[in-house]
């Protein structure tokens, strides 16, 4: 700690820090213009100086003036004073008086500096420079007239976003702010808008609509990826007007422009049942009543094991612990599952083979109530923990690693966190980056070392990689504790998916006495993980807990005994359905998740959903699975929420409603009206009621609460693992030239922001991205038409010719509805499809 | 003891002959002096378009929230103007706060000040209402 003087006040603050953030920190304010905390100072503007003593005679910024012991800081005084004012005049000279149409007004810098420093005339005169002002580009507009030059923008999107996609032009008086004369075409992430200090940088969606001041502020969480993004939707009349993430302001485009989801026209806000056919709006009461009666109808007739639930990887986890409350208990089965088994919980279960099962001791339950949105669970001194969530790595720690390997994922558009974290760990020079992916993404530009494989082949690369770890240190031991070492060496060549793969490489090399070296699989949709936490799995209660050994906890809260038997999981569920099992479903609860669209090969899909004979959705939309439903129940999403989100690294974010749900219900007092009609009342006040109990019945979760991540960082974690020998065997399905592989893009998120205006702005459609070595033997130009055919079915795309891909690969995004990709594939994302021209 | 009679008949005879003080309202109407605050009106510049950008300033400034509603819109090049301008004469106090904080000399305070309507929804003016006639 170091001890210095701020205009008099004796402050102390840890070494390394700059004045400014020691004066900011103690609230002490000194005026700044180039300055942010998102990123680095680099002491341009020069308002912020200050007098130091010791020092040199002249004043110096306090942005990169680091703190030294006994060092006096003075930060008002006329001198100090009247040179802000002539630099804040300077840049007056040429500045537009649009303040009264400029959306920054009320929160700009400038007018705050103009204000407090007293300037009311400007005396200079300077050639007037041509206004460029660039209204082509989408979803941004840049004001090259209101621009400062503090190069906030250029900052924040060359050093934390990685795009450089703006930046100065020009010199001295005649700097811009520029990319090349032409409309802007990066990632439209949008924080250059938040990041400029003045209107330089305008949001289309906001321009216009709402003065700064009009605007109520409600801290929620994006409903998009896993990152778990906690920001401030600003509403007005409403409405949402635009969001805005606090602090590092970093959001990804689907984050900051998609929130028109929300108002979109084709969402439901009534009730539907099938009446001879037809779907048909109906009052609440009597949808709920028809979903009761069709539902009991089954249950009278094939039991209760006949009703099967999906959960939702986009229901809060009050709604999904809801769920399998009301199937566990109510129904007294296990059969559920979610479509985050495709993906996440896929990833899980390979980390759960190497690393074992969730275990916590030394939590106990307080008696003293804590605040919402808390676990009841206190952690102790003593407080063990292991198994895999325990591997499962912290995002914020991800930036202190010295070395990310990352496998097949396209980080940026898979998750935006991930990839700003990447950013921060390239500033440490010994820092390395392994990206290994078919296909070329945006991190190939940073990596240190670039591994192109073949689509499908990521174990033989995994394999490839542990065998030079081997061969380079004969006699290497894994720093963890791992079992079955000497036999997997041995059978490491001659020798049940990717994920366990990458555990055993973990396993292997993991060093996680240090921070950051964990594994981070990403979860696609905003509550993937959430969802397996609180139990949506046919083999796991609420926190990873086994069905056997439950202690009693849960019949005791839930009234009811927990089923033993381990329930079918969504393949083994569709699998009963193709085969006409008995055992087979008759009756599907739907919290959410459009199978239709999201499983792979959609043919078979929608032909075995046809076969249940009653089907429930709960959705926003009237998806293509809720179109095969007999009943359809609107719910309540993004800002119209309340409840909780787990991010993709187990960090909890809570929701506030601030919007009114406009006809539409939250899911949990849906399942709750449900459950009640079936004979199983289950009754919350509201989702913090809800969440107090799923807390208490969830060990592991001790200490969480808003912000912070489970497990909590005091358990101390005993991690072991076995390595799981895996199928070497490459095989994608279906024949044909060309390999397609199925994938995300940084516009979109799952099918949701397709109804949002703003991600549709960025990208309206889907294009086969092809190399162009391909297109010219296809004879396909850009933008033309091909026929993709496999063995499922066949599309009509548009081509996009790209060097991303290596020849004979394709990429297809899954977001379209007229386009849907997974009517070729057909039981992961990858397959081998026949192209043509269209 | 005559005297004052006098008198005062012939104060009542003075006034008998002179100009009235009170006025015949409302046929008659009483002129106010320029600088009297009366309704608020949208100014029009010389091309007979709207000065208002629509900045709100007004809206946030009234004390008495006369000002209920201003949508602002974006013009073909670009501008910002109001596509919906509601004040509510009925809760207006004529303080002329608007006028003082209008950048662009939008808004002004003229010389009306009747206000006696059977109906009150006559009183919430719009666009078309606020709008100064040339």
């Amino acid at each position: 700690m170091i001890n210095l003087t701020i205009d008099g006040k004796a402050l102390q603050v840890k070494k390394g820090k700059t004045i400014l953030e020691a004066a900011l920190e103690n609230g002490i304010h000194i005026p700044h213009l180039c300055y942010h905390p998102a990123i680095k100072a680099i002491g341009s503007c020069r308002i912020c100086v200050v007098e130091v003593k010791p020092g040199p005679p002249r004043p110096q910024p306090a942005c990169t003036t680091p703190v030294a012991e006994g060092m006096e800081v003075i930060t008002q005084s006329e001198r100090l004073q009247d040179l802000r004012r002539e630099l804040v005049k300077f840049i007056l000279v040429n500045h537009p008086l649009d303040c009264p149409w400029c959306d920054k007004a009320g929160e700009c810098l400038l007018q705050d500096l103009t204000h407090e420093l007293g300037i009311d005339v400007v005396d200079y005169e300077a050639v007037k420079v041509p206004p460029h002002i660039d209204y082509e580009s989408r979803l941004i507009e840049r004001y090259a007239t209101r621009c400062v030059t503090c190069g906030r923008c250029v900052r924040v999107c060359r050093d934390r976003v990685g795009a450089s996609a703006i930046n100065f032009e020009n010199r001295g008086y005649f700097t811009e702010l520029g990319c090349g004369h032409v409309p802007l075409e990066c990632e439209f992430c949008g924080t250059c808008i938040d990041i400029c200090p003045v209107g330089a940088l305008i949001n289309k969606l906001f321009k216009y609509t709402a003065r700064s001041w009009e605007l109520t502020k409600t801290k929620t969480v994006c409903p998009y990826c896993g990152g778990g993004c906690n920001y401030e939707v600003h509403t007005k009349n409403g409405r949402i007007h635009r969001v805005r993430s606090q602090g590092s302001l970093l959001l990804c485009g689907r984050g900051r422009f998609g929130f028109g989801v929300v108002e979109a026209p084709e969402r439901l806000h009534q009730p539907l049942i099938k009446k001879d056919g037809q779907l048909v709006e109906a009052p609440w009461d009597e949808a709920l009543d028809y979903a009761a009666r069709g539902l009991k109808e089954v249950i009278d007739n094939a039991g209760p094991e006949a009703l099967y639930g999906i959960g939702s990887p986009r229901a809060t986890n009050e709604a999904n612990y809801l769920f399998q409350k009301f199937i566990r208990a109510g129904l007294g089965h296990n059969n559920l599952d979610s479509p985050a088994r495709y993906n996440f919980a896929r990833a899980l279960a390979g980390i759960a083979a190497v690393f074992g099962t969730a275990q916590v001791s030394g939590v106990a339950l307080e008696s003293v109530k804590k605040g919402v949105y808390q676990s009841p669970w206190e952690v102790q001194e003593e407080a063990k923990g292991s198994g895999f969530p325990f591997v499962l790595g912290n995002t914020q720690h991800l930036s202190h690693a010295d070395v990310i390997l990352v496998i097949g994922a396209d980080v940026t558009p898979e998750m935006p966190t991930y990839g700003w974290r990447i950013m921060d760990a390239l500033k440490n020079e010994n820092f390395r980056l392994v990206v290994a992916n078919p296909r070329k993404t945006k991190f190939d530009r940073y990596a240190n070392l670039k591994l192109r494989y073949q689509p499908g082949s990521e174990r033989l690369l995994l394999i490839g990689l542990m065998e030079a770890v081997l061969e380079a240190q004969p006699g290497y031991t894994p720093h963890l504790e791992a079992a079955g070492f000497e036999d997997f060496k041995k059978t490491l060549l001659k020798t049940s998916d990717n994920a366990t793969a990458v555990a055993d490489l973990f396993l292997l090399i993991g060093q996680t006495c240090n921070k950051g070296s964990a594994l981070y699989p990403i979860a696609e949709k905003n509550n993937s993980r959430g969802v397996c936490d609180v139990g949506v799995m046919p083999n796991y209660l609420p926190g990873y807990q086994s069905l056997a050994e439950d202690g009693g906890a849960f019949a005791k809260l839930w009234g009811k005994p927990v089923s033993e038997k381990p329930g079918v999981t969504l393949g083994e569920m569709l699998d009963q359905l193709e085969n006409n099992e008995p055992e087979a479903p008759r009756a599907l609860y739907v919290l959410g998740g459009d199978l239709v669209r999201l499983l792979p090969n959609r043919a078979r899909t929608e032909r075995l959903l046809q076969k249940v004979r009653f089907m429930v959705v709960q959705d926003a939309f009237l998806t293509d699975t809720a179109r095969l439903a007999d009943v359809v129940l609107p719910v309540a999403i993004h800002a119209e929420l309340e409840g909780t989100y787990t991010s993709t690294d187990g960090r909890l974010g809570c929701l506030q409603a601030a919007l009114s749900p406009n006809g539409t219900r939250p899911d949990w007092q849906i399942i709750t009206e449900l459950s009640q009609r079936l004979g199983y009342p289950m009754k919350y006040g509201s989702a913090t009621a809800i969440f107090a109990e799923m807390a208490q019945l969830m060990p592991i979760w001790a200490g969480i609460r808003e912000g912070h991540r489970w497990p909590h960082k005091k358990i101390s974690v005993s991690l072991q693992g076995k390595f799981v020998p895996f199928p070497t065997e490459i095989s994608i399905p279906g024949e044909g030239k060309y390999t397609l592989i199925v994938g995300k893009t940084l516009a979109h998120s799952g099918s949701y922001t397709t109804h949002a205006h703003g991600s549709q702005t960025i990208m309206p459609g889907a294009a086969l991205k092809i190399n162009p070595a391909d297109a010219q033997v296809l004879k396909v130009q850009e933008g033309e038409p091909v026929k993709i055919s496999s063995n499922q079915g066949e599309i009509t795309v548009p081509i996009a010719m790209t060097v991303e891909l290596p020849r004979g690969v394709v990429f297809l995004a899954d977001h379209f509805s007229d386009t849907p990709a997974n009517l070729l594939t057909s039981n992961s994302n990858l397959c081998r499809v026949q192209l043509q021209k269209g | 003891m005559i005297y004052p009679l006098i008198k005062g008949l012939a104060t009542t005879l003075k006034h008998c002959v002179s100009k009235p003080i009170t006025l015949q309202y409302p046929e008659e109407k009483r002129q106010v002096y320029p600088r009297f605050r009366g309704h608020p009106e949208l100014q029009v510049d010389e091309d007979g378009r709207l000065k208002c950008v629509a900045c709100t300033l007004c809206m946030t400034v009234c004390p008495s929230r006369a000002i209920t509603k201003i949508t602002p819109a974006e013009g073909p090049n670009h501008e910002k103007y109001p596509a919906e301008f509601v004040i509510d004469l009925t809760r207006c106090i004529f303080c002329g706060f608007c006028q003082e904080a209008c950048p662009k000399g939008a808004i002004a305070l003229n010389n009306k000040y009747e206000l006696a309507q059977y109906d009150k929804r006559v009183l919430i003016y719009d666009l078309e209402k606020l709008r100064a006639k040339a």
